[in-house]
């Protein structure tokens, strides 16, 4: 392989990681936008989304088949099942906390992530569990460069999800109201906006992306457990952090520019792969310290 | 009242020890069985003892040792536990045993080596296999499984088998697949070869693209794994999802079958390293077939080994013409390449076994089975 291939490789690999960071920085985003709370259980939605599809794609594998109809009918039903949970989760614990101070709601979070973890620890027993699918392995090559097709309809499923996000953020009257009650939730209940719906349906989205990301990561690597979501949820942090928390397109931003800097940043000479998480955590400090606002945050974001 | 107990219950151990001596010529032959009964290995140990009183109740058949003596099997649990072990095996040796069989945990098998040596009691160790034991043996203990460098060196002559030039060797950082990695490096630069890559991954880690693309860039004609099953099989998947064609290889610690289920179609054509398990024995048929019929089960990973140590122990005893320790232990020093269920034994001047036990396997159909070169 040639430099060139190989840093059009590495940009593939960059593309396919940090599409799932973006979407589960999105969640994070927009949870710290809304109600101004880092949701650390935010990574284990993601887990608990993988182990949803997974039972949906045992469901509906019978008479869909495990190909990709199986696994896109299963992830929606995770996406539905896990932005129910999240809705759920925001009720029972992030709600009654809302005026509470802001330490009290982290600790809940914190202990929701550890519910949802122990919980998943217990039913599987903490062994891997198998994601089997008929996927195959089939791609082609472009020169040296290699794609698979399971990485472009990742890709493309990912970016699907996310113009859809946009869309509804920016066009819809829903979209209009979460805006507004990132910027200022007195006043909008002045206004007459049902905050504590808006609330909820912000859950329900940013819980239903970690869980198509879940879905995906599990069909695309083949295995799932328990332990899964907590890397993807600090890296996840590190990104919407990068992006600039509170900031929906900057998530997606974080998330590519994430997945692009793990990739070429293994490939620094003298640093081996095994160094790819002191990297990708060292630039979450970097960020923090020389510009924590991100690249598209505002500067009055309150911060913990 | 604990005391009390513990007073009556050695009381009772000696009355039992001089018992046994003062019938030491005609009486049954007590060996001492070391494994893990309880605790986390449970179900290895108790596969070993199943297979140790297998062997014991055929030569008691046939005869029993020394003109017609039986033998008699005492069990010491170590629970995988260093502290425990010592106990149990203070325990053997205050009841006099004539040689015991057994260790599976080395961590738990390497401080029993001293309350041996101190007894000076012939020790046949089956199944655990630490490079770290070899220093700590007074000379007492034979070792009849294969170490980590017995492994390295299967894997270097399998690739120079293959004609492969470049290795890239992946291992996950913790003491044992290091260990591996390690070893195998060194083997394989000695022989005059090229490591293209030497990584490793953490534990948890899902995505192993930048792994695959430097090994791909390495230009590696084979990737060797020497850790575990759940993440070898996501490395073994991503490295075929991503177009790498040539050989793969595990250690025996990912000869799993559950990596099937991980890497898919993917561990097709894989190959892996493993110690001499009875589906892939033929000598060890008949003994598959004995083991299913007296415990209602299919012999564990460690079976053929346990049996192989007492049946070599019997061996011993029957070649030394008495219960002697020394003559026992120079009998077993002695053992000169005869088969086994598990392949010839013969001993290096440490002890440990002269030739590596390992066998390559290849995936095929979802299945592990032998391959020949």
């Amino acid at each position: 392989m040639t430099w060139y291939d190989s840093f059009l490789q590495q940009l593939v690999d960059g593309l396919v990681l940090g599409s799932f960071y973006a979407l589960v920085a999105l969640g994070y985003t927009m949870v710290f936008g809304v109600i101004k709370l880092l949701n650390f259980a935010h990574g284990d939605l993601y887990m608990t989304g993988a182990f949803a599809g997974f039972g949906g794609l045992s469901l509906v594998s019978g008479f869909l088949g495990a190909g990709w109809l199986g696994i896109f009918v299963a992830m929606l039903l995770a996406m539905l099942a896990v932005g129910c949970l999240g809705v759920v989760i925001e009720r029972v614990a992030y709600h009654p906390m809302l005026a509470a101070p802001r330490l009290s709601i982290l600790i809940t979070a914190l202990a929701v992530s550890l519910v949802l973890q122990n919980a998943a620890l217990s039913l599987t027993g903490g062994q891997y569990t198998a994601f089997r699918t008929d996927l195959g392995f089939g791609g082609f090559n472009l020169g040296n460069l290699f794609l698979s097709y399971n990485q472009i309809v990742l890709v493309a499923t990912a970016a699907v999800l996310m113009i859809a996000l946009e869309l509804f953020v920016s066009r819809t009257l829903y979209g209009r109201a979460m805006r507004a009650v990132s910027i200022d939730k007195d006043m909008c209940r002045m206004m007459g906006i049902n905050v504590s719906a808006v609330i909820a349906v912000t859950f329900f989205i940013g819980s239903g992306l970690a869980a198509a990301a879940g879905t995906m990561a599990g069909a695309y690597y083949g295995s799932i457990w328990y332990f899964m979501g907590f890397l993807i949820g600090l890296k996840a942090f590190t990104a919407a952090v990068i992006g600039g928390i509170g900031s929906i397109t900057g998530a997606m931003l974080g998330g590519l520019i994430l997945g692009l800097l793990e990739s070429f940043g293994t490939h620094i000479p003298f640093i081996g792969s095994e160094w790819k998480d002191v990297f990708t955590f060292s630039i979450l400090i970097l960020v923090l310290v020389f510009k924590p606002t991100g690249l598209l945050g505002k500067s009055e974001v309150e911060r913990m | 009242m604990n005391k009390i107990l513990s007073l009556i219950a050695s009381a009772a151990v000696i009355n039992l020890a001089a018992g046994s001596l003062a019938m030491a010529q005609d009486g049954p032959i007590t060996i001492g069985v070391q494994v893990p009964t309880t605790g986390s290995e449970a179900t290895y140990g108790k596969d070993m003892l199943n297979a140790v009183t297998l062997s014991a109740n055929e030569i008691n058949a046939d005869g029993g040792l020394l003109d017609g003596r039986q033998i008699q099997l005492v069990t010491g649990d170590t629970a995988c536990d260093p502290q425990q072990s010592v106990n149990a095996a203070s325990r053997l040796a205050s009841r006099q045993v004539v040689g015991v069989v057994g260790g599976y945990c080395s961590g738990a098998t390497q401080p029993t080596l001293k309350t041996y040596g101190d007894a000076n009691i012939p020790f046949v160790i089956v199944a655990a296999n630490s490079t770290q034991l070899i220093p700590a043996n007074p000379g007492n203990a034979f070792m009849i499984n294969s170490t980590g460098a017995d492994q390295a060196k299967t894997a270097v002559d399998f690739f120079e088998g293959k004609g492969i030039e470049k290795v890239a060797i992946v291992n996950q950082g913790d003491a044992y697949s290091q260990d591996l990695a390690n070893l195998t490096r060194d083997a394989w630069t000695e022989a005059g070869h090229t490591v293209s890559a030497f990584e490793y991954v953490n534990k948890g880690e899902q995505d192993f693209s930048a792994l695959v693309n430097k090994i791909r860039s390495s230009g590696a004609e084979a990737v060797f794994w020497t850790a575990y099953y759940a993440d070898g099989g996501l490395l073994i998947r991503q490295l075929r999802q991503r177009g790498f064609q040539g050989t793969i290889a595990v250690g025996d610690g990912s000869n799993s079958p559950e990596l099937f289920n991980i890497a898919g179609q993917a561990a097709e054509g894989v190959f892996a390293f493993s110690n001499p398990t009875a589906d892939f024995l033929p000598a060890a048929k008949q003994f598959i077939g004995d083991y299913q019929t007296e415990f209602g089960n299919a012999p564990g990973p460690y079976a053929p080994l346990a049996y192989d140590g007492m049946q070599l122990m019997a061996w011993a005893i029957d070649k030394a013409g008495s219960t002697d320790s020394d003559a026992i232990i120079e009998a077993l020093a002695s053992a000169d390449d005869q088969e086994w269920l598990a392949g010839p034994i013969s001993f290096t001047p440490q002890h440990t076994l002269a030739r590596s036990n390992f066998v390559v396997l290849e995936g095929q159909d979802g299945k592990w089975i032998r391959y020949e070169e």
